[in-house]
């Protein structure tokens, strides 16, 4: 399993210093790089979101010890790190645009989530939301979509 | 802040590409500058001045500075 991982990285690693060094120019070479890192982002993410709904549909079913339902709450957390160094390390190839776009994504995201969440508490505290729809399990997804939001918002005002 | 890298860029013939080739940035980046979208970092700017042979200033001026 190690061998085919370490295989598999060595080959990524090839892919990207091919697209490096067959680009005919830097900025060539720079775009060839953010489609890489696109694909492994996509890649990881969709892994990482696999394991997230195969934890949480199993969490939902009764019966399981608790050592279980812990291991099964912490399974996608490595995942998730593994698709947010992918994703680090991706904003360290970016020029100096794009990270500007990804600064005011998230410059946008973060308020917004607080803002977001601090509603969300005070109107529980208010009627009681139903914990089906207004959970921390629910609402963290706000969080992505208002980052794809500020994306959105920065590449239209740049690009 | 206005800029005359496209006139600059017409006049060597170049791309958009290929000038973002020969400063290392994207080609957006190139066309977010050109189109006065995005100001460049000054070791961008210093980059551009020193690839057109030019002072910075005389490719970026400030936009109260033409009107003056």
């Amino acid at each position: 399993m190690l061998s085919v991982f370490l295989h598999k990285k060595r080959k990524a690693a090839q892919a990207l210093d091919a697209a490096r060094g067959a680009a005919g120019n830097a900025g060539e070479a720079l775009e060839q790089t953010r489609q890489v890192y696109g694909v492994r982002l996509l890649v990881r993410g969709l892994l990482w979101a696999s394991v997230y709904l195969i934890a949480r549909g199993v969490l939902e079913l009764q019966g399981l010890p608790p050592a279980a339902r812990v291991a099964l709450a912490l399974l996608p957390t490595p995942f998730f790190a593994w698709y947010l160094w992918t994703w680090m390390k991706g904003v360290g190839e970016m020029d100096e645009l794009q990270r500007r776009i990804e600064l005011e994504a998230l410059g946008f995201a973060f308020p917004a989530a607080l803002v977001f969440l601090m509603t969300v508490g005070l109107l529980d505290l208010a009627i009681t939301l139903n914990p089906e729809d207004f959970s921390l399990h629910h609402t963290w997804l706000m969080m992505p979509m208002l980052y794809y939001v500020g994306l959105w918002r920065a590449k239209r005002r740049y690009l | 802040m206005k800029n005359r890298l496209k006139v600059l860029r017409a006049e060597r013939d170049w791309s958009q590409q290929d000038l973002a080739g020969h400063l290392g940035v994207s080609r957006q980046t190139i066309n977010a500058i050109e189109t006065e979208k995005y100001d460049p970092s000054l070791p961008l700017a210093l980059k551009i001045g020193r690839l057109f042979e030019m002072c910075v200033e005389k490719i970026f001026t400030l936009d109260d500075e033409r009107s003056a």
